[in-house]
Parts: structure tokens; sequence; C-alpha cells
């Protein structure tokens, strides 16, 4: 088995928004910071306010590294994993969907690419994005 | 007014390293505090303060080695720890809560089966296997996404890592309690196996088992005690704990400045004053930002600077002159301690620094901490 997301615990909200085709994090009701994962207080004001909103599902990419050695049944290597920030600020671990292992540097703009792993369930993985 | 910082380190001691399946970390523990005890000339009764790390329970511990000290606290195994422990112990001394302090270390994760990766790691993964569905796990992943953007940012290169390890290895080789003691040369580090790329199996550190202990004392007391009293000159601590799911875009540039800075005004001393380096080397990355976050190199100056030989025995700043996390043995920061306090005394034979007035112990990881050792008092 491949490792699998827990659909039904706090970020909930961040996977069934995937089914749907967007990205949604947590945005503080008080200061407007996003952030994900989920977490009951804002770790900026520390207000406890807060809803799930779909955010741009633009980003860049920040650095990768890429496994040889496997750590999950089911995730062949090698892979890559990126580092990427949202613009909205939030950062994200991913893999890259068709991005050439060449093309990757620091600041390389990318947009969500919907990746359904399983039937119920879809990742957020990275694509370049067109100018 | 009290002098600060008197407090010395006046025993360490630790047991093999390797592979030691009849020891439990309670066992691996006692086994190091009586080395230390027997180095320092003191028995279980002088110990009156105690603080535990990687050990599972402080009350097994004390019930295990017949210990009622008046202080007693417990640390999680996590290298950052050896360095917070250390600081700590020099304040309660300082503070007259103790007298007497063990710092005692216990760490049997090779038998136990300790893994750092995949199910059940939750440092490398965020916490919680959160990036598990990306297939993101384990500290060596997380070493590797910092490398790659330092590679990235100034042209480090993967043979500047290498030359870390490469000179690490050789130290070792003159150390006869070392794990790894086989030198390799920049070609044989360029044939290991990738484990998270860049980094090579000979990037990561060691996975073994074994204890290490130290007795800490106030300067006062310690002039009496057989071994020549190091002293923990100046120390200083930072964190970037906020967002430490993801590396830090700085490399822990900031944090290591300030605990930089702290360690040098108490000590009193400059760079320029300091003989030897022991750098948390959990990866050979870290011991390249350790070098620039602490003031030893400009940013992005590391990887030249350890490929132009800075760090071996006889150059300017030798640096794990035990062979470190990465070839003598993965006692999360304890043994870099130990070998610091032993150049400082004069005691490393072959490996001996010439003139050793002064060793700074440097760990970058979202606490960062700085201790510098000397010879005197401040």
């Amino acid at each position: 088995m491949r490792p699998l997301p827990d659909m039904a615990g706090a970020d909930a909200p961040f996977w069934q928004g995937l089914r749907a085709r967007e990205v949604r994090v947590q945005r503080c009701g008080n200061c407007g910071a996003y952030r994900f994962p989920a977490a009951r207080y804002c770790p900026h004001c520390r207000s406890d306010q807060s809803q799930w909103v779909a955010v741009a599902p633009t980003g860049t990419v920040e650095t990768w590294c890429v496994f040889h050695r496997a750590y999950f049944d089911d995730l062949p290597v090698p892979y890559t994993v990126l580092q990427v920030r949202l613009d909205c600020g939030v950062r994200l671990f991913s893999n890259p969907l068709g991005i050439e292992a060449g093309a990757l540097r620091i600041g390389l703009a990318v947009e969500a690419a919907f990746d359904d792993v399983a039937p119920e369930v879809t990742l957020l993985k990275f694509k370049s994005r067109r100018a | 007014m009290p002098k600060l910082l008197s407090a010395a380190v006046v025993g360490v001691g630790h047991t093999r390293y390797g592979k030691l399946p009849e020891y439990d970390a309670y066992a691996l523990g006692l086994w190091a505090l009586t080395e230390a005890l027997a180095d320092a000339g003191l028995a279980f009764a002088d110990i009156d303060g105690l603080i535990v790390n990687r050990i599972p329970d402080y009350q097994r511990f004390c019930e295990i080695a017949g210990l009622d000290p008046s202080y007693v606290s417990i640390t999680p195994g996590q290298g950052r720890f050896s360095g917070i422990c250390i600081a700590t112990a020099a304040a309660l001394i300082r503070d007259g809560l103790a007298r007497t302090i063990a710092l005692v270390y216990g760490n049997n994760g090779r038998s136990g089966g300790d893994r750092y990766g995949g199910a059940g790691d939750t440092y490398g993964s965020g916490g919680g296997g959160q990036w598990f569905p990306y297939g993101m796990t384990s500290p060596g992943a997380f070493h590797a996404l910092m490398a790659r953007r330092h590679m990235e940012l100034y042209g480090t290169t993967p043979d500047h890592f290498g030359a870390v390890a490469q000179t690490i290895r050789a130290h070792a080789a003159l150390n006869p309690a070392a794990v790894m003691r086989e030198p390799f040369t920049l070609a044989d580090y360029r044939a290991s196996r990738f484990i998270c790329e860049p980094l090579h199996l000979l990037d990561y550190c060691l996975i073994n088992d074994g204890g290490v202990a130290l007795i800490l004392t106030a300067g006062e007391r310690a002039r009496d005690l057989p071994r020549p009293p190091v002293y923990l000159r100046g120390y200083g601590m930072a964190t970037a704990l906020a967002g430490s799911s993801f590396p830090p875009d700085d490399f822990w540039r900031a944090p290591m400045g300030k605990a930089a800075d702290k360690s040098f005004a108490a000590a009193g001393i400059k760079h320029a004053d300091v003989s030897a380096l022991m750098i948390y080397d959990n990866f050979t990355p870290t011991v390249l930002f350790s070098l620039e976050g602490f003031g030893y190199c400009a940013p992005g100056e590391s990887g030249p600077f350890a490929a132009a030989g800075h760090l071996a025995l006889g150059a300017r700043y030798p640096a794990n002159t035990s062979g470190g996390h990465l070839s003598e043995s993965y006692m999360q920061g304890w043994a870099l301690n130990v070998e610091a306090v032993r150049q400082v005394r004069g005691a490393c034979g072959e490996r001996q620094v010439k003139d050793c007035a002064f060793v700074n112990y440097l760990a970058a990881a979202p606490v960062c901490t700085s201790i510098i050792y000397g010879r005197e008092p401040s």
C-alpha cells in the first residue's frame, strides 16, 4: 500500500478541495494569515477564528531532493520531493508532475496538478507554470 | 557579585561504541556515568544534580543507579539537547540549585531498531506523517533539501560535502574508540550510493549504540579534583522553531549568529582565539551551514573552506578530531563535547591539537547552541 492521507482528519477540507480541483487552506479570521496543516490557533496572532478558503493554485519551488532509498512500499525510487511556497505563503512538500529533472531550479514558477492516485484520493502535485 | 560561567567539566566517560544488544539505554547510561565519575575522582554520592537525555525515564534511571539527587530532569532524545543540557547544568550550578551535576546519555537505537524514515518517523516528515503521501520522510531528506538549496544559491558542490566526510574520517582513523576508521578518497565518496540526492551514504551519520556522561561542578571545587578542569567559558543558544516543519531559508544563520555572539561575549574571546571546532555533524551539509552561521566563514564560502583543508588536524580549525557522528559514534553531540574537554586537557594523543586553548562546540538545528571551553575560568 502506498501511504495515503487521513481524509477524515483535521485536514479534510484540504483533501475535499483537491477532489474539486481547488487548493483550500485555513485563513485566520483575525489577521488573515494562511496556514496549513490545520491548527486551532493562528501562529501569528493566536486567534482561534478561521475558515477554509480556496487560494491561487500557484507558487514557486524553494528546493528539492531525490529519494534513492525506499522508505514506503509502493513508492518506487527514485522519486523527487519538492518544497513549494504557494503565493499565499503556505509551504508544502509535494512531487513534480511532468517537470524534467534538469528544469528544476529555485524560484521555478509552478501550478497545481491534481493527481487522482486512488478512487477517493487526490494529491496536490505541481507542474511548470506557463508564462 | 558571584563570578558567572565558572562551572567546569571535571569528568567525562563513555561506553564502547557500536552494536551492544545486551545493553538498554539505562545500562549504557550507567556504564558511562561510572566511567565519568572515575575520571572525575568522584563518587555516586557526590552527585546532587542529574539530567538524563534519551534515557526513557529519570525515575527508573535513579532507581537503577541508586541516586537521590536534589535536582533532576529529563530531556528528549534529540541532538540539540546535549548543548541545552550542558548550558542548563552550568546555570544550575551558578544559581546554587546543585553543586555537582551528572549529565547522562544512553542510546540503544541501533540494537533497539530505531528508524529515521518511513512509518514512525516524526522528525523529517513534519510530524505525524503529514507528507508521507508524497514520500517525504527522514532527517536525511530534510538536510538533502537544505543541501540542494545551498548548492543552487552558492555553487556548493557534492565534493565540498565529500571533503567534510573525508576529513572527519581521517580524524577517526586516529581514534581507537571510533566505529568507522577506514580512510576513504574523494573517488570513494563519489562512488558511494545516494540515499537522498544530493546526499550520499557517506554524508550520513552512523547509527550505533552507546552512552556518554559528563560531570560538571562549580569552579572552586573543580580545582581540587584530579583532572585539569575544563571551564565553560561561554555558551549561547537561540531557536528557529516557528515554522520548523520546513527547512529554514537562511540555513539557521540568524539563530546561529545570536548563539555565537552570546557565547563569545561571555567567553571574552574572538573566533581567532579558537583552536578547534566540534561541529554537530548529523549530515555533512550541517557542518558547512555551521561554519557560516557561527561566524567562521562568510555565507556561501564554507564549501571551498572545507575543501581547502582548513578543518583537518594541523590546519587552522581542526574539526571533529574524534571522528564525530559521521565516523566515531552517533552520540548526538555528547561525544563531541567529551572530545572538546579532552582536547582542552591535552589528552588526545595522536590526534591532539597543539596548544589547544579554546574549543568551540557548534550545533545547528531548530535550537542552535555554541559552547566555548577553555583552560581558565572567565
